[in-house]
Order: C-alpha cells, then structure tokens, then sequence
C-alpha cells in the first residue's frame, strides 16, 4: 500500500509543482528562522545571527534541488522536460522530422506487418485448452483419399482404424479424427429451404467431417450451442447436424440469434444446427479459406458425395490428432511411451489387413513403419509450409530495411549533434551532467521512434490487409487477419524502442564527448575539421554500413525476380494463353452418372457455341493445379522391374482437350468425338510414360489397363501427348500421364469392388445394390479458349451453363494465367516485396550518401578554401572529394559481396532456375550500387568545387 | 540511501563524519521523543552528540522528505513557539517499528566490532 501512497503523493506534487516550491521555501525559512533564533539565544545579534544560519545553510537552491531529487518524480519531471526539450527541437526542424517520421515510419510499418503474417502463420497457438498437449498422427499436410497404402502413409487413416483407437486410446487423453480436406458443399440458409428460387440462394462453403469427439479432444467451446458430441456419431447416415463458423453465421445467416435448432441445408439433405464456433475457431487444419462448418464423420456420404467409406475395406480420408496425458507433454520419456503405443497399434493394423501369410521381409517393413508424433500447438498449417519460409525471409529483409533507416538516422543526428556542439558545450560549462546529455539525445530519439511507430503501426495495417489480399486471393473469409492484437501491438512497441536505442546511441555518446574548451573558442569550426578522422569515422562507418545492406538486398531481389521470371517464363507444354478454367459440381446438382454423357455433350455444344470461343473440353482436373488423381497401371506384354514406379497421373477428358489446352501430340492422334461408350477403349499417353516404357518410339497400339476397378479398361493407346507441368510449377520431371476419354468410362461400377457396404449397423437394410454409380464418370472441369481476352468470356460462361441449369454450381472461374500465378504466389510475394524493399533501401542509402558528402564538405569549407588558396585544382578538390565516396563503396562491395553470397545460400530452396552464386544478379547489384554511389557524391564533390577561397577563409 | 560524507559540517575540528547509513536511523531516534521541526533535529543531534555531529539542511532535509515518502514519518504545519509556522515531523506506527530495528540492528553491529577490537589476539 506504502507504493501506492508513494505514487499518489509523487503526481500530486508532480501536478503541483508551485506549491510543493513555495513549502519547501517556507520549510526553509522557518529552519533560518529557527537557526537565528538559536543563535541569538545564545548571544548574538539578531543581523549576525540571521547571517550566520543563512551562511550554515548554504545555497538555498541547493538544498531544494537535493530535496526534489531525492524523490522518484524528479526523474520524471526531468524526462518530460527532456521530452519537451526534444519535442520542441523536432518542431523546429519539420523538414527533417517530416524524413525521418517517414523512413522510421516505412521501416516499422514493414516490419509489423511481416511479424502479424508471422505471428499468425507461424508463431500463434491455437485457441483451444492447453494447445501443447495437441499432436498430430503424422504431419497431416496432405489431404485426399487414398486407397492401397499402409496406414499412416502421407498421415492418413481410413474410418475404422480411426474409430478404434478412438474408443481406445492408450497412453493418450483422446484421439480423435476429421476429413483430411474440406470439401465444398452447397448449403441453403434455413429461410429459403423451401423457396422455389433455392438454387441461387445457394452458397459454397466448405464442410470437415469431425469424430464424435473432436471438439472435446481438441479442446474447444463453442460460441454458443453445443458441438459435436459422440452421440452424433454412431450410425452412417444419421446424425445430420451441423456446428457453424463464426464467420458463416454472421455471413450467410446474419447472425441470426435463434439458429440453434433450426435446419439448414447441406447438399440437398437437411441439417440441424447445434452450435456456432467462435471466430478464432477455425478448427485444427489451418487453411487461407477456412472451413465453415462442421458435421460428423457419419455424414460422409451427403458431405463428400461419395459412396459410404465407413465399412471394411474403406478408403483412408480421415487425419488423426491426439491429445497427450499431461505427463507426456512435459516428460520426453513419457512421450515415448506414447509414440511407441502408436507405432505397435499401427503395426497391427497394417498385419490385419495382410491376406495370407506375411513374409519375413514385409514382416520386416512392417515393423520399421513409424508415425511420428507431431506438435499441433499451432495446428496444422498449409499456409506455414507454403508461406514460412518466405515470410521469414521477407522478415530478414524488412529488418534489413529498418537498419539502413536507422543508419540515415543516425547519420542526421550526428551531423546535427556537430553543429550543436556550441551549445552543449555551453551546457556542459554551465555545469549540466554528460548523463544528462546523453539521456536528452536519446529522448529526441525515442521521440521520434515512437511517433514514427505509431504512424509505422497504421502502415502496417494497410500492408497487413494488401498482403492477405494477395495471399487469400480476393477470398474474403480468411483466417488472417490484419488486425493487430497485443502481441504485434508490444512487438512494435519493441521494435521502435530498439529503433530510437539503435539510431540515437551513436549521435548520444558522440555529443557527449564533446570537449568544453575546445568548442567554445572561436575558430571552432577549424578545430571541427581539424579534429577530423575521429568524428568523420561514424557516419563513414554507417554509410559503408548502408552500402552493404543495399547490396544484400539488391542481390536477393535479383535473384528472386530472376527465379520468378524463370518459373513464369518456362515451358509448360500447354498454351498459357486465351484459356478460361471454371469449376463445376453436377453432384451437388444431383445429376446421375447416367446423365453425365448428355451434360457434358449439352456444356459443349452450348459454350462452343458463344461468341469469341474457339474450342471446349470437359475434364476432371484443370491442365495445372496441385493435387492429381494417380493410380498405377500395367502395360500387357511388359514385366516391371522389382519397384519399378507404375503409376500415372489420370486426366479424364472430353474430345478436343488437346487443341483447347494447347497440348501438342507428337504422334498417333488425339481423343475425338468418334471415341464414344460404344466404341473400343482408347488412351493418350503423354510423352514421359511413351519414353520411359516404349524407348523404340512405338508406344501407338499398345494396351494399358489401370489397376482401379472404376477405369481398368484395357484401353489401347492411340496416341502420345507433350509432357505439362501439372502440378507444382517447381517440378522440374513430368510425371507420366494418361489420358481416358471421358465419353468411355461406364457410369456403373460393379458393387464388389466399390466400398458399398456401410458399417453393419446399416446391412441390415434391404437387398445391396449391385451397381454403383462410377464417381470417375463425373468431370468437374471445364476448359474454354477464347480468341480475345479470356477474363471477358468469364460472365457468358456463367450465363450459358445457367441456362443449361440454374442449378448447376459453377465456381472458381479463373484465366489459365491466374491459375498459374495462383501455384507460385509465394515467389511472387517473395519477388515484389524484396524488390520494392530493396529499391527502398537503394532510395534511403543514395540520401545517407548525399548528406554525409554533403555535409563533410560544408565541413571541410575552410581546408578546401586554403587548399585553393594554395593552389589546388579544381580537379584535383573534385578527386579528392570523389576518392572519399568511392573508399567506401570499395569498402562496402569488398564485404557486401561475400555476405551477399552467404545470404544466398540460406535462400537456395527459395531459388529456381539459378544457383545461389548468379553472376549477372552480382554484377547488376554492384553496377547499381555503382551509379548510386557516383549520383550521390558527384553533387556534393560539385559543390566543393565550387567553394571560393576568400568567401571560405572571411567564414570564421 | 545513506548519508553523503557531507552530512556534516568540517568546520569544527570537534566533530566528526556521520558513519554512512546512521542519518536516517539517528533522525528517527530524535522524532520518537516528540514530533519536532526540521532546524529541532539537528539541534538535538548537534546537542546530544555533545557537537560531534552536525547535521547540515542540504542532507537533513532530503532524508525527511524520503523518509515522510517511505512513510517512517509525518508531516504538519504546527505554529511554533515564536508563533511561525513550521513544519513538524511526526514518527509514524511504522517508524517506530523500523526505528526498533535499526537500533537493534546497530547495537549487534557495534558490539560485535567491539568485540573484535577488544579481543586479546
């Protein structure tokens, strides 16, 4: 309580300063009054006595200050004074604060906004009850279905698996399980269920299908409501409810209190809602577009469209997570009790899927099988492996940036430190502390640091919301978000105070070191030039200093654009103009595998038939985009190697792919129309599959069947196709592809092989079926190309398959170019932002250059004046001027080079096309630096040419 | 903080510097007799000490004002004999608490330096 006493008492007296004066004067004056008293008591005279006390006291001004200063708000008042002081000299000179505010404000802007992508991306905790004791099976990154593998393999689970370690979990708290990705389904808002006009209501959003326990094992409350609970989860098909996002609530349903209990939606089948999420909620699985809503597992079929995958035999779609027993999270041992639990509950779970026998070797394979427990503290992150490692690396160059700032910075205080050395040498001669210098610089500093945070901070802002623009693409549901919260909020506290610390240590420690007599006498300014190497030594240092940033970052950006340049510029093997791609879902639409032949022969005639469109094709994939459907196949007459990689990616297309793609055949001929169900099965190979299987060029008449029951063919190879980039732009080896005309593929699929059978509880149910719909008979592509701009045909687009079926959902419109772009938006945020910082930096270091040039030869006015008095040269004065500058370019390329090239090395993986040691990108960024340099010490080296002798030698 | 060595007057060849740290522990003995004013103090110090200690205002009254902050003491405004104002000082619940521990603080210290000196080695 005596603190809190202390400090009241300590403001008061701070907020009244006059009175706590005149009490002290009175203090003062009854202690003489006293005194004299004493001592005329003792027997002298009232005038004497009154000297004497006032001879015993001594400086009454003394005393006061060494009473104020023996309490804690001294300090304070004399900082706010300080502060006033520092204020008051910024104000004097707005030019220069008005620059400075600016650079500091540019360099913290970007600073905070890299750290708020940071902090989200990488750094922030999931917002569930203690988030370290969250692991996930495996680095659950991938996502799909996946039929044929081990368990655990690319961390996926079919549903059995994961419901019995589910009702059993070991050494773990709980295990629970969702669907790997989040599939888009149609969702109608309870209003408008019964609306005859329900297709356009309609809304796309995506669905995770989630265990029982889920949101118990995770940790996480709902909003309101309730979520998702076991009981939800027992019978396929049963249990249709639903838990909201935050953001779909409020989006789609505005917010409506009442929902709870009402019935949305979701693919044609009805839903009841039972809880809304908060809005940080987005789940475990971290997407740049989130999920909106929730339901579970045993809702499978209506949420994926997709046959039951909840019997035996089922494919693997689920991801699993865990949480630890709170001894494991803490103890390494524990933890490995954990992780060795589920190695052997895999083990056994691959074994009981063995038929047969198991040979010793696969015995052995088995065994080896490990599924690493991995920390889902953050959660599990997409955006963190595509956008870590850039943002870490824009964040070396936003400090970068920062520190060339600070260097200008500190190279203006300096030069205005020199000038004002009079006055503190005067201040010094008045008796004011060298402390109490340092501490008053420093405060101009911290002044300006902090305003300049504070303008740094709406930057940020603006930038947060411009990147995760970009990096969303336009989708307004992220889960970025560019408010900041307390953490960007201290970081940026932080970051301004290290920025005033850094800028205004230097010109703090130099004005302190200013000598009293020398200052003061007259001919100062000689004995400034005279005192010469040591105090130029400072802003030389800094300079050189900015050189070599600027070179760092005038490398990396050279060799990021170059990288960009390569992967946009390279040979896809498709035509990458005049190509519009749209998404649609005949499923959610509720079209039959039967019907698809009509549809997709009604999708072309009517968009062929639009002006401005040169050629149409259907497929199930785009001609680019990252995850592809694969299978392995067998050629007849060919006996693989022991491991010899069979596998093919598979493109289901319509006739005319290859001329609306753009796709080359370098032999045979392409799909047509003529390929229809009734006609013998044909294939087109791409080139990589025709090479590596038939080398002799005769691939053309050979039959291949495909080891999946839905397309097993045989289907006889008709011609060969240009390898694509189909995938990640990155990969530099094509991986075989084949083509199957999608006019062949049967709309049944024999009931044996296709995952028919739900669990048992529902085999009760009347006769199985025993033909199943063959999901491979939906495409889910359409391709157009256009002879004009491709983004003009997007609305005629839209327009023709509505009147086709205002049902249909067509989504995801998108040019071929933006496709592209939309593979490699990593390097394209990586390439601009260093590229625009580093012309920043370019910007920043050509002013620290030009004042410091400047400013030493207005120094140097006198030396340079008797040097033409002497005789010197105008040449020779220019050289002279020039060698100072160039001295240290030298100097700065001499050590920005191998530093450069070090840096580079860390970035290899961010390269493409280039080595880390790129010579052209060496030579552009020294020849830059060059001309920088030249641009910016040539005006001053003028200007000292310049100087006439008489007017420099009248100056002092 | 303790006393500065310029706690005292040199003037007088008869006194002699304030041990560090006693200022404060010295000023509290001195209130737990009466609340007095600040000029009060330091007669009684100088009288009590028979003139070896002489405390001067420049160190008398910051140590008063840190004290009166850690709340060892209290101020008012009291007319004194002459009929002037001055400022009294108070020895607070709190003051006499640490007054008690000083002292028993210094007496150990003192007499187990006496000791010392006085052992026969």
């Amino acid at each position: 309580m005596q603190w809190m006493t202390n400090i009241l008492t300590g403001l008061k007296s701070l907020f009244h300063k006059q009175q706590v004066e005149n009490e002290l004067d009175e203090e003062l004056e009854s202690y003489v009054q006293a005194s004299a008293a004493e001592k005329v008591k003792s027997g002298m005279s009232p005038e004497n006595a009154r000297h004497a006390a006032l001879v015993e006291l001594g400086s009454r001004n003394v005393v006061k200050h060494q009473v104020w200063s023996s309490r804690w708000e001294s300090t304070l008042d004399s900082l706010l004074l300080d502060m006033k002081i520092s204020l008051r000299t910024l104000a004097k000179s707005p030019g220069f604060t008005a620059i400075a505010l600016l650079s500091i404000a540019l360099g913290i802007g970007a600073n905070t906004a890299i750290f708020t992508l940071i902090h989200q991306v990488i750094l922030r905790d999931l917002p569930v009850r203690d988030p370290q004791q969250l692991v996930t099976f495996g680095t659950s990154t991938g996502g799909g279905i996946l039929g044929g593998v081990d368990l655990g393999v690319n961390s996926m689970f079919p549903w059995s698996f994961a419901h019995q370690l589910q009702s059993n979990p070991g050494p773990f708290q709980g295990i629970a399980s969702y669907s790997s990705f989040a599939p888009t389904v149609s969702v109608l808002p309870p209003s408008s269920a019964s609306a005859h006009d329900s297709a356009s209501s309609a809304v796309l959003v995506r669905a995770v299908l989630v265990s029982g326990n889920y949101f118990s094992v995770l940790g996480a409350q709902p909003l309101f409501g309730r979520t998702i609970n076991p009981s939800d989860n027992t019978t396929p098909g049963s249990g249709a409810v639903v838990v909201l996002s935050e953001h779909f609530w409020r989006q789609s349903l505005s917010a409506d209190p009442d929902i709870l209990g009402k019935t949305i939606t979701i693919n044609r089948t009805p839903f009841t809602v039972i809880g809304v999420m908060p809005r940080q909620f987005h789940g475990i699985k971290l997407q740049i577009d989130p999920a909106a809503l929730w339901t579970p597992i045993m809702m499978q079929s209506v949420i994926l469209q997709q046959p039951s995958f909840l019997g035996p035999d089922a494919p693997y779609f689920l991801e699993m997570f865990a949480r630890l027993s709170p001894a494991a999270s803490t103890s390494r041992a524990a933890l490995e009790q954990s992780q060795l639990w589920l190695n052997q509950q895999i083990h056994a779970g691959v074994r009981a899927t063995e038929s047969g026998t198991i040979s010793a070797a696969r015995q052995q394979e088995i065994n080896r099988l490990n599924l690493p427990l991995i920390s889902a503290q953050r959660g599990v992150s997409s955006m963190r492996g595509q956008y870590g490692s850039s943002l870490i690396i824009l964040m070396a160059v936003v400090i970068l940036v920062l520190l060339i700032a600070c260097a200008n910075l500190a190279n203006f205080l300096l030069a205005r430190a020199a000038t004002r050395q009079r006055e503190i040498a005067t201040r010094l001669a008045l008796g004011s502390s060298r402390r109490r210098i340092i501490r008053q610089s420093l405060m101009e500093a911290l002044s300006l640091s902090m305003v300049g945070g504070l303008i740094g901070l709406g930057i940020a802002f603006a930038a947060t919301r411009a990147l995760i623009a970009f990096v969303s693409q336009g989708s307004t549901n992220t889960t970025l978000s560019s408010t900041p919260d307390a953490t960007v909020l201290l970081f940026t506290l932080a970051a301004s105070l290290f920025t005033g610390l850094l800028f205004g240590l230097a010109p703090a420690i130099v004005s302190a070191r200013t000598g009293a007599a020398g200052s003061l006498s007259s001919n100062a300014r000689t004995a400034q030039s005279s005192q010469g190497r040591a105090s130029r030594l400072w802003p030389k240092m800094l300079v050189t200093a900015q050189i070599i940033l600027s070179l760092l970052l005038l490398v990396g950006a050279g060799l990021f654009l170059r990288s960009l340049r390569n992967l946009q510029q390279q040979d896809y093997g498709f035509n990458r103009t005049h190509l519009l791609l749209a998404d649609f879902d005949p499923k959610i639409a509720g079209y039959k595998s039967t019907q698809m032949a009509a549809l997709d022969q009604q999708l072309i005639d009517r968009l062929s038939a639009l002006p401005g469109v040169r050629s149409v094709a259907l497929a199930n994939t785009l001609p680019i985009q990252l995850g592809t459907e694969q299978s392995s196949f067998k050629i007849s007459g060919y006996t693989p190697a022991p491991k010899e990689d069979m596998s093919s990616t598979i493109d289901r297309v319509s006739s005319r792919y290859f001329q609306t793609v753009g796709v080359p055949i370098l032999s045979g001929r392409s799909i047509l129309p003529s390929d229809t169900a009734s006609s013998f099965k044909v294939v087109v190979v791409s080139e990589s599959l025709a090479k590596h299987f038939f080398p002799k060029g005769d691939a053309v008449g050979h039959i291949l069947t495909i080891d999946d029951d839905n397309i097993k063919g045989p289907w006889q190879i008709v011609g060969v196709a240009k390898d694509t980039r189909s995938g990640n732009p990155r990969d530099k080896t094509s991986f075989p592809t084949t083509y199957l005309p999608l006019a062949q593929i049967d709309p049944w699929t024999t009931a044996a092989n296709a995952f028919a059978d739900p669990a048992p509880a529902s085999a009760a149910n009347s006769t199985p079926t025993p033909r199943e719909e063959n999901q491979d008979a939906f495409a889910s592509s359409i391709l157009v190309r256009t002879s004009g701009d491709p983004a003009q045909s997007a609305t005629e687009l839209r327009a023709a398959v509505r009147s086709i079926d205002p049902s249909l959902p067509v989504h995801h419109i998108i040019t071929i170019h933006d496709q592209i772009s939309s593979l490699m938006t990593h390097d394209e945020l990586i390439a601009t932002l260093t590229g625009l910082f580093s012309v920043l930096a370019l910007l920043l270091t050509t002013i620290g250059l030009f004042g410091v040039m400047s400013y030493n030869v207005v120094r140097r006015t006198n030396e340079i004046g008797i040097r033409f008095a002497l005789g010197a040269r105008r040449t020779t004065v220019l050289w002279m001027i020039l060698r100072e500058s160039l001295l240290l370019l030298a100097f700065g390329i001499g050590v920005g080079i191998p530093l450069a090239l070090g840096a580079a090395r860390l970035v290899r993986q961010q390269l493409y096309g280039l080595g880390a040691i790129d010579p052209a990108t060496c030579v552009t960024a020294i020849a830059v630096v060059i001309v920088m340099t030249l641009f910016a010490a040539w005006l001053p080296a003028q200007r000292a040419t310049k100087v006439d002798p008489m007017i420099a030698l009248r100056c002092d | 903080m303790p006393a500065k060595p310029d706690a005292l007057s040199q003037n007088d060849s008869n006194s002699s510097e304030l041990v560090q740290g006693t200022l404060e522990m010295l000023i509290l003995k001195t209130l737990a007799l009466e609340p007095m004013h600040g000029y009060g103090v330091a007669l009684r110090i100088e009288q009590i000490s028979h003139g070896v200690f002489r405390v001067n205002p420049g160190s008398l009254l910051p140590a008063l004002s840190r004290m009166e902050r850690a709340g060892s003491v209290k101020s008012e405004w009291h007319a004194t004999e002459n009929n002037r104002r001055a400022k009294y000082y108070q020895l607070t619940a709190k003051g006499h608490k640490s007054l008690a521990r000083e002292t028993e603080q210094w007496q150990r210290q003192t007499a187990a330096i006496a000791r010392i000196l006085e052992a026969q080695l």
